[in-house]
């Protein structure tokens, strides 16, 4: 992994510090903050924050799935989020695009910042977020289109390709690029191979695998600069799981990934830093990946990460 | 689990000596009805013994075999379902054959002289073509409104609109057709006449806009469901990478669920060709073709209107063509449902492939 | 790791930039929408005429207004647009059906102007027509979406304003395009063109409060989608509305309360005798009354046995596919095809004349295939866990459904029930044709009093079942055809206002049930 240390920086404290001096909603979320936050405080952090967390609460009508969440996650590296069934780790990663808001019994209280700006402010453009903040689902779900159009679909809706009769006549048809960015985004997801030759096939007939990498390159191409996955590979194969677990760490190179799950080997293998949520919807150690496996500081992590609970 | 219990062995649960029992009551319960409807056919006067013969067995039935007597009115049940249509279908041919026989294509279309009963000739022609020039003219207003109702209602409704909306277009739906018609009668063709300058009351428009009000609802419902059986999933692959609502409806969830929208208008068109009364009402009911065709403020009479404004004073061919005006509004109806209803298991199994 | 060329070279600011002279610009061709559409609709409608005046203007001058005041908004919008003064996201082109769409209104505007106005032949005003529409279609693309959304509308408002302005188009104003025998009056086109023209202008602001762009269009799209819903749920309340005004009053006329338990409601509970001076609809209510019992009793045992059938028993197959396929074809059928169905297979056989009784069954056989298709979908629906626990304790099927699934889907089932009366309650074709004898009757079917035992088949009959009756959709028809609301025409409103009553009320129970029982699921 390539990810920059940055030992001298430490923004985990100095931006929890600065943001709570501006943020409206949680002037007094100070103790429940500390409560969730003493296991681990000492984590040193890496590289630049591209989200900070603070202190969120996520309810289902009057169900809390989330309480008082507040963790930084760092830039080009993969963070890995686990915890038992139930935990909050979707309804978590579902915040940080705000996919929430499409739930509507779900309601958000606290705050989620994108290198710095608050995603939860009012007038915020979700389509921008969006972009900028990309998803791949549990199931695969491409759309039942060719492949070549799965890909350059999110492109077309933000204007950035056009073909078509309307493009013809304003002189402006970039089916070559859309064919440049096919070709890339296919082989950053390490599908290319094996798609090259019928990319005017329905994607429904690709394979479970080829479908959720169809769906990655897809992410890719609206070129975001974070990717939220929710357990990518928990529908494959161990073959199909390995590419997805290799296309991950590739993937860090350039992006901020964040990634849900069940796997506790995958966890370990793929991450750079791990978060480990339990029931109730806490967060209860967030720290090294190394760390949380080898050396965690709370017993129950260790009594989760070992299989002895959960 | 339910698969295993979808078979009849359980009931042996119950009634494990009973094996035997019950062949001879379902039989005789099978007899006895078979026979009162054959009675109530050829020789109604006795169908009354076989009702009560058949009410006998199944009361006997109910009291030593429950269960079986009760499946096996059910079946009963349904089969007769089934039955009602072929008993319409039986006799609507039955009673038109004679027209259809007697004026061969002649009663589909032919020139001049169209309805005349001196001369014994019924052809259907205006009629016909009064059926379609408002069903097109229905569909011109149902499906775009019913379908962005659906739309309306299913995706981009916040919750109280929702609320409010869906029990409107059902209520929609409840208004009698012949209060459609009483207002078409008494307000709109007076308006129509001071305003448009009409000469006669009644017009194709007018009919063809207030059948197109009541056939709204149908396609706004079916449709509706058809849009939101659209799986989240799907929808929130276009969300996810920063698509608009509006274009993931207009690029996933509109094209997924095309089929069933297509159903959805069809069975719109099924409710407006079959529209009674308002056109009864509001139309002239004049045996003849607007001047020129497609002129929609002239008047002219539809399938349904000419059975309902003329089966009072017809007899002999004059009644059979109206069977025959009947024959053929069953036949479209009957095809658009149909057709409609493969379009919709097909979309059943693509979402399931898709899921 | 390959090139990334799309890379957002400046990353794009998460928040919206508000921009009040947009929202202010933007937000005047809505409201002149809606006022265009209360004041245009008010006209239409005959209430007010186009010479009357509202808060001391005239209506003409006030349409005209409107029509400047949106066009022009949109018009600032184009410029301020243009030159960077209002900040907006629009994208390279409006698109092909923005296009198309004003091209079309370009072609038909220019059309007809030439043809009608100056007489041109069809080889003069065709080619011309199209240039202009493929002009107008042309320039649209071409622009940028900002101008070729803000521009045409603005225009299109604009000129129509001009147009009454300058009196190309008055009042007085008449077409009648020859052979057609049709006259458009100025009267009804002024207010009608007004309205288009703020529906236009208002689309083209919705889509400019965004932004335009993406946005923009999604603006512009949920603006005619929300006005759609909005117009339905304004034709209810108006139909509504107006039958109740219209019959309301007529209705409950002369009605006598006490002394004592003493209550007379005469529409209500007289029936109909010139020579007495009775107009009452009594024996139209009871007759469908008798008519929604005698469908009941057809129905309901049948189609819910049908429906337990056809989910509980039968193996999904080409049986179930067979019943599905005659149900909804039942369905769909047209009522006045039932009608003619009983008119062959009924009444020869139930005493050769129209009747009660023949009504009844005809009216079962349509609610049949509702009540088939609501119970069969309740049913579905109930989960099959309860059915497995049932069956897990050993429980038999039959028992299984009589005390576990039946009870579950008896919500759905009742609300289709109740729905499915609303529907026939209001059926008129098929009693037409089976039941109807004289509409205007002065006496009420005696069914209770008519049973009679008698020694020979059928050992029961009733007379008052075998006789034809009226019913209220057909009162209010033979009103309609014998004349009696020509005469009296609150008598014909009077008798849509309590069918409308007793209809709708089965609708509101049924979707009442219906939502209630949901909510209390979810809970
Ligand atoms: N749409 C919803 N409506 C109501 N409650 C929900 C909804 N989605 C999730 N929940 C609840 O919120 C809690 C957290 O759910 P979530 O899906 O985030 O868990 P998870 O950690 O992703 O579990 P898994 O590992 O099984 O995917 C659960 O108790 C769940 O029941
Ligand atoms: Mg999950």
């Amino acid at each position: 992994m390539s990810n920059t240390q940055n030992a001298s920086h430490d923004p985990a404290e100095s931006n929890r510090d600065d943001r709570s001096a501006d943020a409206v909603t949680q002037t007094t979320a100070g103790e429940s903050q500390e409560e969730t936050q003493t296991e681990w405080t000492d984590y040193e952090f890496r590289g630049e924050p591209k989200l900070s967390v603070d202190d969120l609460d996520v309810y289902y009508g009057d169900e809390r799935a989330l309480q008082g969440i507040t963790m930084d996650i760092p830039e080009n590296s993969v963070t890995a989020l686990i915890g038992p069934s139930g935990c909050g780790k979707s309804t978590f990663l579902r915040c940080l695009n705000r996919m929430n808001d499409r739930i509507k019994s779900a309601s958000v209280d606290g705050s989620v910042e994108l290198e710095g700006e608050e995603i939860y402010q009012d007038g915020l453009d979700l389509v921008t977020l969006r972009k900028r903040v990309g998803m791949v689902f549990q199931s695969p779900n491409p759309f039942p289109k060719t492949i070549r159009d799965n890909i350059s679909y999110g492109p077309r809706k933000h204007g950035d390709i056009e073909t078509g009769l309307l493009a013809r006549l304003l002189g402006d048809d970039s089916g070559e690029r859309e064919e440049k960015l096919v070709e890339r985004c296919l082989k950053q997801a390490a599908l290319w191979e094996e798609v090259s030759d019928r990319l005017d096939d329905n994607a429904l007939g690709l394979s479970g695998g080829q479908q959720q990498r169809l769906c990655i390159a897809r992410c890719l191409a609206v070129d975001p600069e974070v990717i939220l996955m929710d357990e990518p590979a928990s529908a494959l194969d161990p073959i199909a799981t390995a590419k997805i677990e290799d296309l991950i760490e590739e993937l860090a190179e350039e992006y901020t990934v964040v990634v849900v799950t069940h796997n506790m080997q995958q966890a370990a293998r793929i991450s750079d830093q791990t978060a480990v949520f339990l029931t109730g919807g806490e967060l209860v150690e967030f720290d090294d990946t190394d760390k949380i496996f080898e050396n965690p500081e709370s017993q129950r992590v260790e009594d989760y990460v070992t299989g002895k609970f959960g | 689990m339910s698969n295993s219990l979808r078979t009849s062995d359980s009931s042996d649960i119950e009634n494990p000596t009973a094996g035997d029992g019950r062949s001879p009551v379902l039989v005789a319960g099978g007899a006895t009805l078979a026979g009162a409807l054959l009675s109530f056919l050829f020789v109604p006067g006795v169908t009354v013994f076989f009702v009560l013969a058949f009410l006998g067995v199944a009361v006997y039935g109910w009291f030593v075999h429950q269960e079986a007597t009760a499946k096996g009115l059910m079946f009963l049940a349904t089969i007769s379902t089934a039955l009602v249509l072929v008993l319409i279908t039986a006799y609507l041919f039955l009673r038109s054959f004679p027209a259809f026989e007697q004026m061969g294509l002649e009663i589909l279309y032919t020139n001049g002289d169209y309805w005349s009963r001196g001369d014994d000739r019924y052809s259907l022609y205006p009629a016909i073509w009064g059926t379609v020039l408002t069903t097109i003219l229905a569909t011109l207003v149902a499906a775009p409104l019913g379908v962005a109702s659906a739309i309306f209602i299913s995706e981009i409704a916040p919750s109280w609109a929702h609320e409010i909306v869906k029990p409107a277009v059902e209520t929609l739906a409840g208004i009698p057709s012949i209060v459609y018609g009483f207002i078409g009668f008494t307000i709109i063709n007076g308006y129509m006449m001071d305003n448009f300058g009409l000469t006669s009351s009644g017009s194709i428009v007018v009919v063809g806009v207030v059948v197109g009000l009541m056939a709204l609802p149908t396609v706004a419902s079916v449709a509706e469901d058809a849009i939101s059986s659209v799986p989240d999933h799907m929808k929130d692959g276009a969300v996810a990478i920063g698509a608009t609502e509006w274009q993931t409806i207009k690029s996933v969830t509109l094209p997924a669920s095309f089929s069933g929208i297509s159903a959805a208008v069809l069975l719109g068109v099924g409710r407006a060709v079959g529209e009674t009364m308002a056109a009864t009402v509001i139309l002239g009911n004049v045996m003849q073709l607007p001047e020129p065709l497609y002129n929609v403020f002239g008047n002219t009479v539809t399938l349904t209107s000419l059975i309902a404004s003329q089966y009072g004073n017809a007899h002999g061919l004059h009644m059979q063509a109206l069977f025959a005006a009947g024959v053929i509004l069953f036949l479209t109806v009957m095809a658009l449902s149909i057709t409609a209803q493969l379009i919709e298991a097909r979309v059943k199994q693509n979402l399931g492939g898709e899921l | 790791m390959s090139e990334r060329t799309l890379r957002n070279q400046s990353r794009d600011p998460l928040a919206v930039e508000y921009s009040a002279a947009l929202a202010g610009l933007s937000v005047v061709p809505i409201a002149t929408f809606f006022a265009a559409f209360v004041v245009g609709g008010l006209t239409l409608a005959g209430q007010r005429s186009l010479g009357s005046t509202i808060l001391g203007i005239e209506i003409e001058t006030v349409l005209t207004a409107l029509l400047f005041v949106a066009g022009g908004c949109l018009l600032a919008i184009s410029v301020g647009s243009r030159y960077g003064v209002i900040e907006t996201t629009p994208d390279r082109s409006a698109g092909l059906g923005v296009a198309s769409g004003f091209g079309f209104v370009a072609f038909s505007g220019i059309g007809l102007a030439m043809s009608q106005t100056f007489g041109l032949g069809r080889l003069v005003w065709a080619p011309l027509a199209l240039i202009g529409g493929l002009t107008v279609a042309g320039a649209i693309v071409f622009a940028r979406e900002d101008l070729g959304v803000t521009v045409p509308a603005g225009l299109f408002s604009v000129a129509i304003g001009s147009l009454v302005l300058f009196d190309g188009l008055t009042p007085a104003w008449a077409w009648s395009p020859a052979g057609f025998g049709v006259t458009f009056n100025g009267t009804v086109l002024i207010p009608l063109l007004t309205i288009v023209a703020g529906l236009v202008t208002a689309w083209a602001a919705a889509n400019a409060f965004e932004g335009f762009g993406a946005a923009g269009r999604q603006a512009g799209a949920f603006f005619l989608i929300g006005a759609n819903a909005t117009l339905i749920l304004l034709v209810l309340l108006l139909l509504i509305a107006f039958i109740v005004k219209n019959g309301f009053w007529y209705a409950v006329d002369g009605i006598e309360i006490g002394p004592g338990l003493n209550f007379h409601w005469p529409f209500v509970m007289d029936g109909y005798d010139v020579v007495l001076n009775q107009k009452g609809i009594y024996p139209a209510i009871i007759g469908t009354f008798w008519l929604v019992v005698g469908a009941l009793v057809m129905a309901v045992p049948i189609g819910v046995g049908a429906a337990v059938f056809l989910t509980e028993y039968a193996e999904e197959g080409r049986f179930t596919s067979v019943i599905d396929i005659a149900t909804n074809g039942l369905w769909s059928t047209p009522s006045v095809v039932f009608g003619l169905f009983g008119y062959a297979f009924l009444v020869p056989r139930l005493g050769n004349n129209t009747s009660l009784l023949a009504g009844m069954i005809v009216l079962g056989f349509m609610l049949l295939p509702l009540v088939l298709i609501t119970s069969r979908e309740a049913i579905k629906s109930v989960p099959d866990e309860y059915r497995d626990a049932s069956a897990a304790l050993g429980v038999s099927k039959w028992e299984t459904i009589k005390d576990v699934t039946i009870p579950s889907a008896m919500p759905g089932i009742v609300t289709g029930i109740i729905i499915g009366i609303g529907r026939i309650a209001g059926e008129t074709a098929p009693i037409l044709i089976v039941t109807a004898d004289n509409p205007q009757r002065s006496s009420a079917p005696a069914i209770m009093g008519s049973f009679e035992l008698t020694t020979s088949p059928p050992f029961i009959v009733n007379e008052a079942l075998l006789s034809g009756s009226s019913a209220l959709p057909y009162q209010l028809y033979g009103a309609i055809t014998t004349g009696v609301v020509g005469d009296d025409p609150g008598y014909g409103w009077a008798t849509a206002f309590v069918l409308l009553l007793v209809v709708l009320s089965f609708y509101v129970i049924g979707i009442t049930t219906r939502i209630y029982f949901r909510k209390k699921l979810q809970a």
